[in-house]
């Protein structure tokens, strides 16, 4: 008896141990982004010798870089709106059931995640051009809905398989019918799965470049304006934009979850 | 009683209002006609979106000119894929591609396991979102930002080198850039969210009293991990793993801007075909399909193999 | 370090300075009675000055709309996707890239006769070999780039500078980068043959087996080299990080490090190298090709404004006397010796297929080697 709590501690202990290795090596570029943004040269990296606040309150100055910023979260957001529901809808469809196709339907549905970057812009470019979409923020969106939607289906599907069928059973016991069982048991259940997906959603459009630059119009979504910097060398400018803009999101997403917990109290 | 409770809610008010009934009833009528309106917009969708960019690429990949300068007449050919299996130059960043691909996969996996396994088993529930949120945070910072800080955190004066060498360890600075060694930290960088959200949501949902049944009948923590937590997290494992092997064979920007002289991987020789030498396309196109079969093929037998291991566990 | 301070401090002032001091020329408020409309730009960052641009905009009505790229690739990639109808009126092509963007029918030959300022470039630049092709002028040349040997000045000195051989020595091992594709003409310069390839244009066999050699030059060569690579931001980091101290590199991130205080010096090695310029094009189609002129003339006006795109993008000016609104600084960062300028080519674009058609699969052997 006394062993096994000794064991239960033993791998608690390595555990966290790993678990704070872990972000610390995820953490590190972080801290080092966030302090060459307070280097006074043109280039990021040691030694630092003089520091300067002008980097980051150049940011705020920088009109151009707050409406970026703007436009990639609209962008983000609303591409992620799109995916959620397409890849959860098809993940409804593709999770345990059998029809003829279903493999071929499974691999077409991930296809748009295999493509690598450069090949799925022009692709995307060529098709935009066929059906007709101008360059701008719908095609941006459109662009990464798509390309996201195989993420949705596929952290969707995992959860799904492991869904009772026996409570859906009750519930159509009880009459209700398909849709009211989905929206009732189903979806209550999905929801960890569907906000995973959404921030994984987020994430890749928010952080992506090569389709935004190909899809997109006059107006630089947040990595476009960065690459076009990028050009006259890494400076901390460029740590500072992206350091304003992490913290931005991160407000904006704190508030988002506040915003969200509190709707579902009132319902 | 079950009615009446029902009717006040909002989907009991959905249920009995007219038009939606109707609808319903028209829409369940068989299980057939069930599916096709479950199935048409999911079916519509793949074909349109998912399918018709593949498509044109596809068609791009085997003509003999694109973009189709004027007056210039565009013939079908196989010559683009013929050109792959024809000059052994490419074989090698291919398989490079596939095997690195590989690797950094099954390194995600060892160390996002426990990381994923501490957080859905022995953090509390309330805490949960907190540290997986924790976890989240850097991967806000666009890659190329990210790719940067991991080049002054490694590079010849970076900020390993400066601690090694305050600490006195070392007298001339370790190259740890431009290796497989950088490639490797700047990758599982980028591939550890993917496997981490799908491992957590396997092992989230695991119970735990499973766990303590069977230590209370004496399994060591191995025996329990590989009896009981593997085997019912093989699902998350295999997606996590399809995800992220599929990621990393497209990984462009970290691979070059990380890797070294001998690290080329196959994203470049594709990228190389639209940038140096504009009237490549469609050489480039036959290369990313060919890309694409061999990570289907991949993920298909990989996943094929893990549903046969769990049926196989099940017994 | 206090130096230093003052001089970003000074770069950020005068840019603004500048702006406010630009002269603003007569002609252009006379000319174009506020005609309106727009005009839209795909060039590179810093190549249209802030301070120009906001000018040009109250005195002709036309508003710019300038759209960033970072690469002549994805330049050509998006034109030709969006031809025959391109919502591009002015790109930003290299001199030597022009040959792919003519015969993809991308670029409109430029009537030179509407550029009243046509005159205010250099004629090295306007009037040299690449520049003319069919018959017409495709650009307006803006800025110049030219390859060079940097080096890290604390670690390598000025006359090992001198050769390429330095970059490819025991000495320097593991902490020498460049720029393969680049590389594989100067590696044909060093050889002693025509890096643009025009003089085999009749003699394929020739010009394969030279490409060959420095093929197998760079193969050879291949575990003394720390880091192929692409960009100049890479170069610099490099450079920052001592993961390097010397390689070959363009002329523009170069002056960026050494404008920041870094000791880096740079030269055109005896073997010689090669330089490109960029010029302003007007697209096949243009939707507004009239205001496109009138910002290619507004642009040409006055040799200052070359001076502010040469102290924000480390270019070197293609406008008469612009190095006179230069500091000391920028004129070390941007100017060589005459006898090292001596050593220069320009790149050629005629032979182009075939030596790309030879180098890229080279590059890509390199690589895989």
């Amino acid at each position: 008896m006394n062993d096994r709590v000794e064991l239960f501690r033993g791998n608690r202990i390595f555990l966290s141990c790993v678990y704070w290795a872990f972000v610390l090596y995820v953490f590190v570029p972080l801290i080092l982004m966030v302090l060459m943004g307070f280097k006074d040269s043109k280039f990021i990296g040691f030694p630092i010798r003089s520091w300067t606040l002008e980097w980051y309150t150049g940011v705020f100055a920088d009109a151009e870089v707050l409406s970026t910023f703007g436009y990639s979260v609209a962008i983000a957001v609303l591409s992620t709106l799109i995916s959620v529901i397409v890849g959860t809808w098809i993940a409804v469809l593709l999770e345990g059931r059998k029809f003829t196709g279903r493999g071929v339907t499974f691999g077409l549905t991930v296809l748009p995640a295999l493509v690598p970057g450069i090949i799925s812009a022009i692709a995307f470019r060529i098709y935009a051009r066929y059906l007709g979409i101008e360059p701008g923020m719908g095609a941006i969106v459109w662009a990464h809905a798509v390309h996201n939607v195989p993420f949705v289906v596929l952290v969707v599907m995992a959860r799904l398989s492991t869904l009772p069928k026996s409570q859906i059973e009750a519930a159509r016991d009880l009459g209700a019918d398909p849709l009211i069982a989905f929206a009732r048991i189903t979806l209550p259940y999905l929801v960890p799965a569907i906000l995973g997906a959404s921030i994984f959603c987020l994430l890749l459009s928010f952080d992506d470049f090569v389709r935004s630059f190909f899809l997109g119009g006059y107006e630089p979504t947040l990595p476009v304006l960065i690459f076009a910097k990028l050009r006259s060398g890494m400076s901390p400018e460029i740590n500072a934009i992206a350091t304003v803009a992490l913290i931005l999101t991160a407000v904006i997403g704190v508030w988002a979850e506040r915003f969200t917990r509190r709707m579902n109290k009132e319902s | 009683m079950a009615e009446e409770t029902s009717d006040r809610t909002f989907w009991g008010r959905l249920a009995s209002w007219g038009p939606y009934h109707a609808m319903m009833r028209l829409a369940t009528a068989s299980p057939r006609r069930q599916f096709v309106v479950l199935a048409a917009f999911p079916i519509l969708w793949i074909l349109t979106q998912h399918l018709g960019p593949m498509l044109q690429m596809l068609r791009v990949s085997l003509t003999d000119a694109y973009p189709v300068a004027p007056g210039v007449e565009q013939h079908f050919t196989l010559e683009n894929y013929a050109r792959f299996f024809g000059d052994s130059i490419f074989w090698m960043p291919f398989f490079r591609t596939l095997i690195f691909a590989g690797v950094f996969t099954f390194c995600t996996l060892i160390i996002t396991y426990p990381v994923a396994y501490f957080l859905a088993r022995h953090v509390s529930r309330k805490n949960q979102m907190l540290f997986l949120l924790l976890l989240l945070i850097p991967f806000w910072v666009g890659e190329i930002v990210r790719t940067y800080a991991i080049m002054i955190l490694l590079g010849n004066t970076g900020a390993v080198n400066l601690a090694l060498k305050t600490l006195g360890l070392i007298d001339r600075p370790i190259p740890f850039m431009y290796t497989s060694f950088s490639m490797g930290v700047g990758i599982v960088y980028l591939t550890a969210l993917y496997m981490l959200l799908p491992l957590y949501s396997a092992l989230e949902k695991l119970p735990k009293s499973m766990n303590e049944a069977a230590a209370d009948l004496g399994a060591g923590a191995w025996t329990r991990f590989r009896r009981v937590s593997l085997p019912l997290t093989i699902e998350g494992i295999s997606s996590g793993c399809t995800l992220v092997f599929l990621i990393s064979t497209g990984f462009y920007a970290t691979p070059v801007l990380l890797g070294g002289p001998s690290t080329t991987v196959f994203a470049e020789t594709i990228a190389g075909f639209f940038h140096v030498a504009g009237d490549e396309w469609p050489t480039g196109a036959a290369f990313a399909t060919i890309m694409f079969m061999a990570a289907l093929i991949i993920t298909t037998v990989f996943q094929k193999l893990m549903n046969a291991l769990r049926k196989g566990e099940k017994k | 370090m206090t130096k230093l301070i003052l001089n970003r401090r000074r770069f950020l002032g005068t840019a603004a300075a500048t702006g406010a001091a630009l002269a603003s020329p007569a002609y252009l408020r006379r000319a174009s009675a506020q005609s309106g409309g727009e005009v839209n730009i795909w060039t590179y960052n810093n190549f249209v000055p802030e301070a120009f641009k906001e000018q040009f905009e109250a005195e002709t009505g036309i508003k710019v709309n300038v759209r960033l790229v970072d690469d002549q690739g994805k330049q050509f990639n998006l034109l030709a996707a969006e031809q025959p109808n391109p919502t591009v009126d002015i790109m930003t092509v290299a001199g030597h890239r022009f040959l792919q963007f003519i015969d993809s029918e991308l670029l409109a030959p430029l009537d030179t006769d509407r550029l009243t300022n046509w005159n205010k470039i250099n004629p090295t630049f306007s009037e040299s070999d690449w520049s003319t092709i069919n018959g017409n002028k495709w650009g307006a040349p803006i800025l110049s780039g030219m390859e060079v040997l940097s080096y890290n000045s604390e670690i390598v000195s000025e006359e090992e500078a001198l050769t390429w051989d330095t970059l490819f020595s025991e000495k320097y091992k593991g902490q020498t980068a460049y720029i393969i594709q680049d590389m594989m003409s100067i590696v044909m310069l060093m050889k002693g043959y025509d890096g643009n390839m025009v003089a085999y244009l009749d003699d394929p066999d020739k010009a394969a087996e030279i490409v060959e050699e420095a093929k197998q030059f760079l193969i050879e060569k291949k575990p003394l080299v720390r880091k192929y690579y692409d960009g100049g931001a890479e170069f610099q980091q490099m450079m920052v990080n001592q993961d390097i101290v010397l390689g070959h590199s363009w002329n523009g991130p170069a002056a960026a490090l050494i404008n920041d205080g870094f000791p880096l010096g740079m030269a055109i090695p005896r073997e010689g190298s090669y330089g490109f310029v960029y010029t302003y094009n007007i697209a096949n189609n243009a939707p507004n090709a009239d205001n496109a002129y009138t910002f290619l003339d507004a642009i040409l006006s006055s040799p200052e404004i070359g001076a502010a795109m040469t102290k924000a993008s480390g270019f070197i000016s293609t406008y008469k006397d612009a190095s006179n609104y230069l500091t000391d600084l920028e004129k070390k960062s941007t100017s060589f010796p005459d006898e090292q300028l001596a050593n220069l080519q320009f790149f050629r674009a005629e032979a182009n297929e075939m030596k790309y058609g030879l180098v890229d699969p080279a590059v890509e052997a390199i690589k895989a080697a």
